[in-house]
């Protein structure tokens, strides 16, 4: 009776919280999101399975070394990690009492040595790291897994219709306004006491805005790994539904006449071109914000690597196989954080609201950018190429052509497109990195 | 008190990040503008495939047509020496 006991006391069911159920389901959700509804699913399908694993009742695979002393160790342990981490324990407290303090500590914001030194004392003990915390140290809090997407990203993105028209990077400037404007709403939230957001939690939820995976989660590792989790999940599924966001706010700015209007057809873009260009993009990096330097550099260094054309194996090596590993790694970490007791809050709630906001308003500007860009410029600009600038490669130049062809059989903006699209990623690129410069 | 500073701060935050964004971006279409034109105007593109291969494709019949009696002069004359 005692092992049966034993054996239902360690069992998840007897485990299982409350959030710990709930977040499960949300996992599932994902996963049917992905897979039911083709949601993503590259992303969404590790990113959700990985949640459901970072969420199992005492398995505590999301969990740090001193996190799972916490939880599981002896009491005696308890009082070495309390001394480590410079606190005391209530002798009235009891162990659980003890547990919980040493956790509350942990989750608090203490500095890093602290939690090294309580890390060591839990891993002389016997525990260890779980394993989705080992991915996330590795591919997201060092900061290597989106800068290697970023490379692949590079490496698959052909800037031919940019460079035979340059003028298109201004509708990706304009599409960075979304980015902007949510900061706003989240310190706007916060100061009406709705959310608690700092400044830095506000750039990284604007981030979302830019449409872009890997450079919201490089921002969010930065400004706030606490939210890293909401914001990616946000960030992916809205990529998702941008067929479905962009539409309507596309077809209330234009007009069917504005619509219909055919554009002039690209110019040949030269080989020499392709590849002066990611070295000219470097150089004004170089020159001005070398905090956008991770991001930028490794982009173009894909793209160097797929134009210059003596280094084929390596370009094939960035865009396909090597970003799927990175990625399977990625999905994994980010779903390492979305354990119940921190993802389960009011505030993301708000990042998947702000999220949405920062969608519309980025499309919103981009079309409008168009419009004014149609008005002073000799060459027409058809305005729904400036809902592009949302980068979402290739997605939102996918829709940008769709809604042409709808009011235009014969208008295809595709191409013309694809300018705006490719602009929008090294906008918020500079975005981003305006914003590590300003908060890092 | 602490709110209007935050907020203070996002819309400094906004206009910098906008402006610069724009700024980098302007300086980019300017760069890359002045690129294409020193590379159009210094290595222009060997556009020579398309001339070319039309003027070969106009020769093109009259060659086949030396050619043509050329062979059929050959298998000729040396059908008549082998009926011989």
């Amino acid at each position: 009776m005692e092992k049966l006991l034993t054996l239902w006391y360690g069992s998840g069911l007897y485990n299982l919280s409350l959030g710990q159920g709930v977040m499960v389901l949300v996992g599932l959700g994902l996963l049917y999101l992905a897979i039911a509804k083709k949601f993503e699913p590259l992303l969404l399908v590790p990113i959700g399975f990985g949640g459901i694993l970072a969420n199992i009742p005492e398995a505590g695979l999301a969990l740090s070394a001193a996190e799972q002393a916490a939880h599981l160790a002896r009491p005696g342990v308890l009082e070495q990690m309390a001394t480590a981490l410079g606190t005391s324990l209530d002798p009235a407290a009891g162990v659980e009492g003890w547990r919980h303090a040493i956790a509350e500590v942990l989750h608090g914001d203490i500095s890093p040595a602290l939690v090294r030194a309580a890390n060591d004392v839990a891993m002389d003990a016997g525990y260890a790291h779980g394993m989705l915390y080992q991915f996330y140290s590795v591919a997201i809090a060092s900061g290597i897994a989106p800068l290697v997407i970023f490379m692949g990203v590079g490496a698959m993105t052909d800037f031919g219709p940019l460079l035979a028209n340059p003028r298109t990077l201004f509708l990706g400037a304009a599409a960075q306004f979304g980015i902007f404007a949510t900061l706003l709403g989240a310190v706007g939230m916060t100061a009406m006491g709705w959310m608690d957001f700092s400044l830095n939690q506000a750039a990284a939820i604007g981030i979302i805005g830019g449409a872009d995976g890997p450079t919201s989660i490089y921002v969010s590792s930065i400004l706030a790994p606490e939210l890293l989790g909401a914001i990616a999940v946000a960030s992916y599924s809205y990529m998702a539904l941008v067929p479905l966001i962009q539409p309507p706010i596309m077809k209330a700015l234009t007009s069917q006449k504005e619509r219909e209007i055919v554009m002039t057809q690209l110019r040949p873009v030269s080989k020499l071109e392709k590849i002066v260009f990611p070295l000219a993009l470097l150089i004004l990096v170089v020159l001005f914000l070398p905090d956008a330097a991770p991001l930028l550099g490794m982009f173009c260094f894909g793209n160097l690597m797929r134009e210059c054309g003596v280094v084929e194996r390596l370009s094939d090596t960035a865009q396909n196989a090597l970003i799927n590993i990175v990625t399977i790694f990625l999905g994994l970490s980010v779903g390492s954080k979305l354990m119940a007791d921190r993802f389960l809050a009011v505030e993301t709630l708000g990042i998947l609201g702000l999220g949405m906001v920062a969608f519309a308003i980025g499309t919103a500007c981009g079309i409008l950018m168009a419009k004014l860009m149609n008005t002073v410029s000799r060459m027409p600009i058809n305005p729904l190429i400036g809902s592009a600038g949302v980068s979402a490669v290739p997605m939102a130049a996918r829709v940008s052509n769709k809604v042409g062809l709808e009011s235009n059989p014969h208008n295809f903006l595709l191409m013309h497109a694809m300018g705006p699209n490719v602009a929008g990623v090294i906008g918020s690129a500079v975005a981003a990195g305006v914003m590590i410069k300003y908060l890092g | 008190m602490q709110d209007m500073q935050l907020l203070e701060e996002g819309l400094s935050l906004m206009a910098l990040g906008m402006g610069f964004v724009f700024v980098f971006l302007t300086l980019l279409v300017i760069v890359t503008t002045l690129m294409s034109k020193v590379i159009g105007r210094f290595f222009p593109e060997p556009v020579a495939p398309a001339t070319p291969a039309r003027g070969r494709g106009a020769a093109a019949p009259s060659q086949d047509d030396d050619v043509m009696v050329a062979i059929s002069a050959a298998v000729h004359r040396y059908r008549r020496r082998h009926r011989r």
